[in-house]
């Protein structure tokens, strides 16, 4: 027993290295590859604009989030993105309603998402 | 002279006379008899060939005579189904617009999924196995109401007691949902419990590990009862809090006694096997789930989400020990490519046998695409590394460490081929280390 357990540590802490070498090497690569806060001004050969550049201190507020972005923040967390043109309009009320009991989430967030949808899906 | 003149006209007129009696007029056209047989029989021909004509003649008057009648009858058909149209155009009361599926009140679909096997476990022969025929049935009857079930196919072999196999079939769910309003959903029926989110939304082809994690067993699944749940949006950033709360039979003895080893999670289903409908034991549990979702500002796939849930009640028929377990729950994405998530997962029962067993376990799972390291290899795109390491502690002398490393590789998005190797460390000497390759799909 003591054998065994001696012989886990090493291979626990291997493991746990892994899996630690995984997630530091996953943030590294998201946040080296992360896209720039929006609100930055950019490189353009338009006219320069008379108004004022945004303060590229504070994100923009938006006032709600679209369907589509509903859907891409809420539709992939557990299963791979499914696109819209895979089912009819009548199919995904159905599933929608089911994906809203199932993920717990909000009813007025679901709304959006379907007729995103419905806009979008394979008649 | 004229006596000389009326002499000689007479004599001209009779020498005329003579000499005409004396050479008679040649037929400028002498016929014989080849010749007038020749004319004889090409009349004949021309005579039959007139017959023959005037007999198609008559054939071809009573051809058109017979399409003209057709012609009058279709004509006739033609007008009496333009009248009908007419009368049932007429009668028609009801405007009938192009329907729009979208609004279609009723709707029946079948999900699910399925996952094949191979399996080499340390010690025993290579395997292939139907791990899984998991058909989701779902009916809209509505706009709020939606009946769902889920069920598992699957096959074991008869021997060594018989020959052939034996196909199982599970209720894994079957659940109404009605939303009563943009807050509160009522589900009942044999509900997924939202203990942890790991059985409530996983699926073979959801789950990037074969092997669920060996700490969900200490939960059950599913209930038998009703549950109330809902989601709170905060603010307009996306993010909400969800709850759920519910009421089920609960926990109940596999042999009526309160005795350690006669937990059982899942079989307290309302209907005993003598046919009373009663709850094994006096009371049912009750649970709860408390959850966040904070999507990171406007940046879609950076999200995490916290929970907490617990279940409470009698098991044992005599009503004299409670079940109890508690579930931390939390899942964190870091853009498209990376995820973690884990639960811990504690419970406590009383025994009549061996006093308080405390049981706990909890899972760390880790992935990471490869898409996002930005290679141009073939394939590369379409690998997800995969790492896991869960322990449970069953509270009755066996503990369990295991540690897997493994591959996702995404066919498509809902057919995967995953490969997993599994390091096992327990004292239950059945546990091993194992190598398990499948194929999922997910409809």
């Amino acid at each position: 027993m003591n054998t065994s357990k001696q012989s886990k540590v090493p291979l626990q802490t291997f493991f746990a290295a892994v899996i630690a070498t995984m997630m530091i090497g996953g943030l590294a690569s998201t946040v080296c590859h992360a896209d720039p806060p929006s609100g930055a001004s950019s490189q353009t050969n338009s006219v320069e604009s008379k108004a004022s550049l945004p303060d590229t201190n504070n994100v923009a507020v938006k006032a709600h989030l679209t369907g589509a972005e509903l859907y891409s923040i809420n539709c992939n967390r557990c299963h791979a993105e499914r696109y819209p043109t895979e089912r009819t309009g009548a199919q995904w009320k159905t599933i929608m309603l089911h994906m809203q009991v199932r993920a717990n989430i909000p009813v007025s967030q679901a709304r959006l998402i379907l007729q995103y949808l419905q806009e979008n899906s394979g008649r | 002279m004229k006596m000389k003149m009326r002499r000689k006209t007479f004599e001209l007129v009779a020498a005329g006379c003579v000499m005409g009696m004396i050479f008679p007029l040649h037929v400028s056209a002498a016929v014989s008899d080849a010749d007038f047989n020749a004319l004889k029989n090409l009349v004949q021909q021309m005579n039959g060939k007139l017959e023959s004509l005037e007999q198609t003649n008559e054939t071809d008057q009573q051809t058109i005579r017979q399409l003209q009648q057709q012609l009058g009858e279709t004509q006739k058909t033609a007008v009496d189904a333009e009248q009908k149209s007419i009368a049932a155009a007429q009668t028609q009361t009801l405007p009938r617009g192009p329907i729009d599926e979208a609004t279609v009140n009723h709707n029946f679909l079948m999900l699910g999924d399925a996952e094949i096997q191979y399996v080499k476990a340390s010690g025993q022969n290579g395997s292939f196995l139907l791990a899984d025929f998991a058909p989701i049935f779902l009916y809209r009857a509505g706009d709020n109401i939606l009946f769902e079930a889920g069920f598992d196919f699957g096959l074991q072999n008869n021997a060594p007691g018989g020959s052939g196999y034996t196909t199982s079939v599970n209720l894994s769910f079957a659940q109404l949902d009605y939303v009563m309003n943009d807050y509160v959903t009522l589900c009942a029926g044999d509900i997924l419990l939202p203990l942890g989110t790991y059985t409530e939304r996983g699926a073979g082809w959801l789950n990037k590990i074969p092997d669920d994690p060996l700490a969900v067993d200490l939960v059950p699944g599913s209930g038998v009862g009703a549950e109330l749940r809902g989601a709170v949006p905060i603010g307009d950033a996306g993010k909400f809090f969800n709850y759920s709360v519910y009421g089920v039979n609960g926990p109940g003895s596999a042999d009526e006694t309160g005795n350690a080893g006669a937990l059982d999670l899942g079989g307290n289903v309302g209907i005993r096997s003598d046919g009373v409908t009663s709850n094994l034991h006096g009371n049912p549990s009750g649970g709860a789930r408390l959850g966040v979702f904070l999507p990171f500002p406007y940046k879609p796939h950076y999200d995490l989400e916290l929970g907490i849930s617990g279940q409470s009640g009698e098991w044992d028929n005599a009503g004299q020990h409670l079940w109890t377990a508690g579930v931390l729950d939390a899942a964190l994405h870091l853009g498209p490519n990376f995820e973690a998530k884990g639960e811990y997962i504690i419970s406590r029962f009383g025994s009549d046998d061996l006093g308080l067993i405390h049981q706990s376990g909890w899972f760390l799972q880790a992935g990471y695409k490869l898409a996002g390291l930005h290679l141009e290899l073939p394939g590369i795109n379409n690998v997800e590394l995969m790492g896991r390491y869960d322990n449970i502690d069953d509270g009755l002398g066996t503990t369990t460490d295991r540690y897997t490393a493994g591959y996702v590789y995404y066919f498509t998005s809902t057919f995967l081929f995953e490969g997993d190797y599994e390091f096992v460390h327990s004292t239950d000497p059945t546990q091993v280390n194992q190598l398990i390759l499948q194929l999922s799909i997910g409809f």
